[in-house]
């Protein structure tokens, strides 16, 4: 809980498992989702994906259909009205129907994966979610990533890395992976998939021709497990944290391929000093963070960060300034950090 | 008078459905305007009043035909000597949600005012299951409970149970939901009136009718009837009047102290 019900302040991952499942179905663009359920767990995700892509500056209007499930379903069975949705969903272009189901589904009994098996011309990926009786919105991401990847099949490593569930509701889920795939470069190793954002289904075959695997963050290592477990392929659990964090990225990637990292770390130690010395202006300052944040990862690193130019974090006296939901990602991410800093100090 | 609504729970297979047919078919030719209400998605409770046939269930006619083209006259049904009998329905065996269809049935026929006459008699469903097999019992359905038991121990395991779901909904403010008896229908084991009998004193109440084992009840039954209509000079049916008697004239109604399964054994072991 935060104290102050901004925006800003509200986390966008806090949903059941149909919106964690949502956030990567919906980003697979031949695909279509069907949401075995009321018509208004359809209607309530819809808008927020449409929404959130909005803030994203992204239109994106997702593939989805719901059973629209009645009383009278819901009294016999949602089973067949789901027969129904899927023939019909069947009949559509599509490369593949995830199937999701809400909380009703799982209180009345219907066997969704049952209904799911049955053979039809596209295939049919039954998502383990059942609204918030299937666990957190982290769990339907993650049981969303595991479907998945059972369609890929283990194939020939290249030289390259797949990105494992990235955030596809966070505000900076695209400068985040420009980030990651600039320090990369700077180690001369592209990526092969973004797993999952913004892909087809066929892309979804190159998920075993990564020779590593990088974790958005820790809550997706029983994905980077599965994925290990299923292609051999090995697994960073996160995302580069702050600014060591983001030397150590370099050095653990560098390693795992077998190349050396020394003058990727000397370059990118000189652009986090020249980035330092860009807030000189701040120097001195004391700033304070929401108190809900202030045990968490984000914070630890974000005292790291105003340690290295003087700034006082203080309880309750210093400048407020917005607080860190998640790590900064990268020397990018603490440049933004700074930046939110700067502007509250300044205002 | 004032309407009594009344509900017969009991362990699968005790013997409510012919309990309350016979009941309601006895409480009729006393004169009453009677309405018997199967709450169960076997929908068998009104049978024997509408001689075997099974009559069309509110579920399956909203499912069908659609709650708004429906009225009064779909869903009541008149029975041996005007009872107007109902069947709540339900799902297929291992679909769906039978609660929530009682919960509907039950929203659908206050919609349409059809709860209304001398005495309702729900007929609910072997235990209560789920929040909608105790929808009988909530505010503005059915004051009076009665249990029907034989003196097995899993039928007095079952009624036990019962008092407890009775228990939690008599205690919530303003419900006016209460046990008012047990009836013995009997399987003819030796001692089984005391036996049950003591169960009812122990847990608050009493009993109400001892209904002894006849094969009269399956010859009725064969035949399609209530007792009382195929043979109403048999000592059977004479119970069951007895049985109207007393629900009509009862006026203990008591919240139950449910057993500890422990002394529920050791009862049953004093009466062997």
């Amino acid at each position: 809980m935060t104290s102050n019900p901004s925006p800003l302040n509200i986390s966008r991952f806090a949903g059941c498992t149909l919106t964690g499942a949502l956030s990567v179905t919906t980003q697979v663009r031949d695909a279509v989702t069907i949401i075995h359920g009321p018509k208004g767990c359809t209607h309530h995700n819809f808008s927020l994906l449409h929404a959130t892509a909005l803030d994203n500056d992204s239109v994106i209007l997702p593939d989805l259909v719901s059973t629209g499930l009645t009383e009278s379903d819901i009294i016999y069975g949602g089973e067949g009205v789901l027969e129904r949705t899927l023939d019909a969903a069947a009949a559509r272009p599509v490369s593949a129907i995830f199937v999701l189901s809400t909380c009703i589904v799982d209180v009345i009994g219907d066997d969704v994966a049952a209904v799911c098996r049955k053979d039809r011309n596209v295939p049919v990926i039954p998502v383990p979610t059942a609204g918030f009786l299937g666990g957190t919105f982290q769990n339907g991401v993650n049981n969303a990533l595991n479907a998945v990847a059972q369609t890929a099949k283990p194939g020939v490593k290249g030289w390259c890395v797949n990105i494992i569930g990235e955030k596809n509701l966070e505000h900076e889920v695209n400068e985040n992976f420009a980030e990651v795939t600039r320090l990369l470069t700077a180690l001369g190793i592209p990526v092969n998939l973004r797993f999952l954002h913004q892909c087809s289904m066929n892309d979804i075959c190159r998920l075993g021709a990564a020779r590593l695997n990088i974790l958005r963050d820790d809550e997706v290592r029983s994905v980077g497990e599965q994925l290990k477990k299923r292609f051999g392929t090995p697994y960073i659990s996160s995302y580069p944290a702050g600014l060591e964090g983001t030397i150590s990225f370099l050095e653990s990637v560098a390693k795992k391929f077998g190349v050396r990292s020394s003058r990727a770390v000397r370059d990118e130690e000189a652009l986090q000093d020249d980035l330092l010395a860009g807030f000189n202006d701040i120097r001195g300052s004391s700033i304070t963070f929401d108190p809900a944040h202030n045990t968490s990862e984000s914070f630890r690193i974000a005292s790291k960060v105003a340690e290295r130019i003087d700034i006082t974090i203080k309880t309750h006296s210093g400048c407020r300034v917005p607080p860190e939901l998640s790590p900064p990602v990268g020397t990018a991410g603490v440049r933004r950090m700074l930046h939110r800093w700067r502007r509250a100090i300044h205002a | 008078m004032v309407m009594k609504q009344i509900a017969l729970y009991g362990k699968g297979g005790i013997g409510k459905s012919t309990t309350s047919a016979n009941l309601s078919a006895a409480l009729s030719l006393q004169g009453l305007d009677i309405m018997q209400i199967g709450c169960d998605p076997k929908r068998d409770s009104t049978r024997m009043l509408m001689h075997g046939s099974f009559i069309p269930t509110v579920m399956d006619l909203v499912r069908v035909r659609g709650e708004a083209a429906l009225s009064l006259s779909d869903i009541v049904y008149k029975g041996f000597n005007g009872v107007r009998c109902v069947e709540a329905g339900g799902p297929e065996p291992g679909v769906g949600c039978a609660g929530r269809g009682i919960i509907a049935t039950f929203q659908l026929l206050e919609k349409f005012g059809a709860l209304r006459g001398d005495v309702i008699v729900y007929d609910v469903l072997g235990d209560v299951v789920c929040g909608g097999f105790a929808m009988p019992m909530r505010e503005g359905y059915a004051q009076d409970i009665y249990l029907v038991t034989s003196g097995e121990l899993m039928s007095l395991y079952a009624a036990n149970n019962i008092c407890k779901a009775i228990k939690r909904l008599s205690s919530r403010t303003k419900s006016t939901c209460r046990l008012a008896g047990v009836i013995c229908n009997a399987k003819n084991q030796p001692s089984e009136e005391e036996l049950v009998s003591e169960f009812a004193r122990r847990v608050n109440s009493s009993l109400i009718q001892f209904i002894p084992r006849d094969r009269v009840v399956q010859l009725a039954e064969l035949n399609r009837k209530t007792v009382l209509e195929y043979d109403p000079d048999s000592v059977q049916a004479a119970h069951y009047r007895s049985l109207a008697d007393r629900i009509m004239k009862n006026t203990r109604f008591t919240i139950p102290t449910p057993l500890e399964i422990d002394d529920l054994e050791s009862l049953a072991i004093e009466y062997i």
